[in-house]
């Protein structure tokens, strides 16, 4: 970090008009205010109307008043079933696909870092994925799931193996937006390992190379090490992105064969949407906003220690 | 001699064997990568019998531009791109305005206490809040005002995450540029504001550039807070138009295909605007590529 951003830096006051002295002397607070006020207004605001609304049945007809129910929403979510199975189904796929992208983004970053360095467009090409809108990915993969005429079936057909209903089966559902998951962002993985490869020292490699250590040795003790604060920031990122997974599911599966797939997100939205229970969609709402606070502060404060 | 010779042939070997499966890995990845893209737009242009042909056409032999008329002409996905694009355009103009004096402000100014770290920190878990979250407060105050099926309510929504974003990789653009130059300015007789404006800002023009364009793409790929904000063409993004082709009876293929690949050309060329920035952006400023 540069200590020079750090120091304050200040001009003298100039004659000028007062709205404009005024102005510059409170310069550090008129910048920073609109965002923080728009964000305040967008995020704190929210959740705590939210707080309001999960304390109260609310009718879907807006002419009937609110209704007063205490905990009551809370208490639902410990002996609502649908809920433990989104849960459970959210808690697989967010730990199985950032898992899975993590090690094949380290694996081939490990073993590409020297031949893509300098291969720019190649690079680029392979970051294509996670850039594209997810509901073109979700029908792109759709089309490749497809039982009938699906070319995963083909390839299936061709390896003398038997066709399968993949996103229309319940066993293979969740595995299915799995791997489209993965499709779409092991490239992320990939490109920050990269990063934080080509960031490395090159001394204590010299060093080591010097003392006889073995590559392996090598990869534990200098390279691991050295890659933490990178891998903690791309762990966080996908974790958080894994936990509001929607896109994929709507169009995939829509949460079924057998609510195999349905993911906290599209629960939410059946709840307030489908069965017009705004005050409950609230409470379990609260509760994934509670998961992704405690989640983000952990990562977050063990990124600063790892620092 | 000998052993050495030898031990240097079977170093080379293996250096051989390691560039090679190197080069294949790339080569699967490739195919792996590119396969479904290059699917997507080949059904696009195939007439529905060569899309359910089993075993299925590799190559578009019979191409036909039939699913783009049907989706851009005869269905108002045009509109929809249309709706997507003001959108994105809007929220992006808000998001780095105020992103970029809040991100100059935090990478620049002191405050007391410890406010500086805490704030930004704050900005950042703002961004980490799933839509899902935000959406019902937010669908209750855009009916209360009369919004809901408005594309302002798009651009006010898309804010709570495009604006954190746009802070925090402003911030890191900005704790790049050497302090020095806005000093001298300030010596020069330029006020604070002067300075920032005249200085830091010319500066940063290709982390702007960046930052707007990863902004674009947020939006434009934004699929959750638009299927519930919207209920007609008069606001519908391009996301929904497509899942609306996604129905319980019947999956309009090749029109899907052809708006699906539509929605992904920009975005294309896009990343190839900003790769050198894609680290930057993807980690929110965190990781420097």
């Amino acid at each position: 970090m540069f200590t020079s951003a750090n120091a304050p830096l200040t001009a003298p006051v100039r004659p000028g008009g007062t709205l404009e002295r005024w102005a510059e002397r409170h310069l550090r607070i008129l910048m920073l205010a609109p965002t923080m006020l728009i964000l305040l207004g967008l995020t704190i605001f929210p959740s705590i109307y939210m707080f309001y609304a999960a304390v109260h049945k609310i009718s879907p007809n807006p002419d009937v008043p609110w209704d007063f129910v205490g905990p009551g929403n809370f208490l639902r979510l410990l002996s609502d079933q649908q809920f433990h199975v989104a849960l459970l189904n959210t808690s697989v796929f967010t730990v199985s696909a950032v898992t899975a992208e993590f090690l094949l983004g380290l694996g081939l970053a490990l073993l590409l870092d020297k031949y893509v360095r300098r291969l720019t467009f190649l690079k680029t090409v392979l970051m294509i994925p996670m850039m594209l809108p997810p509901i073109a990915v979700a029908i792109t993969w759709k089309i490749i799931y497809e039982p009938q005429f699906g070319v995963l079936n083909e390839i299936m057909f061709r390896l003398g193996l038997p066709a399968q209903a993949w996103a229309g089966d319940a066993s293979l559902a969740m595995f299915s937006i799995i791997v489209a998951d993965v499709w779409q962002w092991t490239p992320f993985m990939f490109l920050l390992m990269l990063a934080g490869l080509a960031s490395l020292p090159v001394e204590p490699y010299e060093a080591a190379e010097l003392d006889g250590a073995s590559s392996w040795r090598q990869f534990w003790d200098l390279t691991v090490p050295f890659l933490k604060p990178v891998i903690a920031i791309a762990l966080l990122l996908r974790v958080m992105d894994a936990l509001r997974l929607f896109d994929l599911v709507f169009i995939l599966t829509g949460g079924g064969p057998a609510d195999r797939t349905k993911v906290l997100s599209l629960y939410i939205y059946q709840v307030a949407y489908r069965f017009a229970d705004i005050g409950y969609a609230a409470a379990i709402s609260l509760f994934v906003l509670f998961v992704t606070i405690v989640l983000s502060t952990w990562f977050m404060k063990r990124m600063r220690l790892a620092e | 001699m000998m052993t050495a010779m030898t031990i240097r042939a079977r170093s080379r070997t293996r250096e051989v064997f390691i560039r090679l499966s190197a080069y294949l890995t790339i080569f699967v990845a490739l195919v792996f990568t590119l396969f479904p893209i290059y699917w997507i737009a080949a059904n696009s242009f195939k007439f529905d019998i060569d899309i359910f042909a089993v075993p299925p056409e590799w190559l578009p032999w019979h191409p036909t531009l039939k699913h783009y008329d049907e989706a851009f002409i005869q269905r108002p996905f045009l509109r929809y791109a249309l709706n997507s694009f003001l959108v994105a355009m809007g929220t992006t103009a808000v998001s780095l305005v105020f992103g970029t004096m809040a991100g100059y402000a935090l990478a620049r100014f002191s405050y007391p206490w410890q406010w500086r770290k805490q704030i930004s920190f704050w900005i950042l878990s703002t961004r980490m809040m799933p839509p899902i979250v935000s959406i019902i407060p937010l669908y209750l105050f855009f009916n209360y005002f009369d919004m809901l099926n408005t594309k302002s309510a798009l651009i006010v929504a898309y804010t709570a995450f495009n604006l954190p974003f746009a802070t925090w990789m402003m911030k890191s653009y900005f704790q790049d540029l050497p302090v020095e130059l806005e000093e001298a300015a300030i010596v020069d007789g330029d006020t604070r504001w002067g300075a920032f404006l005249h200085v830091a800002l010319p500066l940063a023009r290709p982390g702007l550039a960046a930052t707007a364009i990863f902004c674009l793409i947020i939006s434009w790929n934004e699929f959750l807070l638009s299927l519930i904000i919207t209920l007609t063409e008069q606001a519908q993004t391009l996301p929904i138009g497509i899942a609306g082709r996604v129905t319980q009876y019947k999956t309009y293929w090749g029109e899907i295909s052809a708006a699906g690949f539509m929605a992904c050309v920009p975005i294309v060329i896009f990343a190839f605007i900003v790769q050198k920035h894609l680290v930057r952006g993807l980690s929110l400023g965190a990781v420097k590529g």
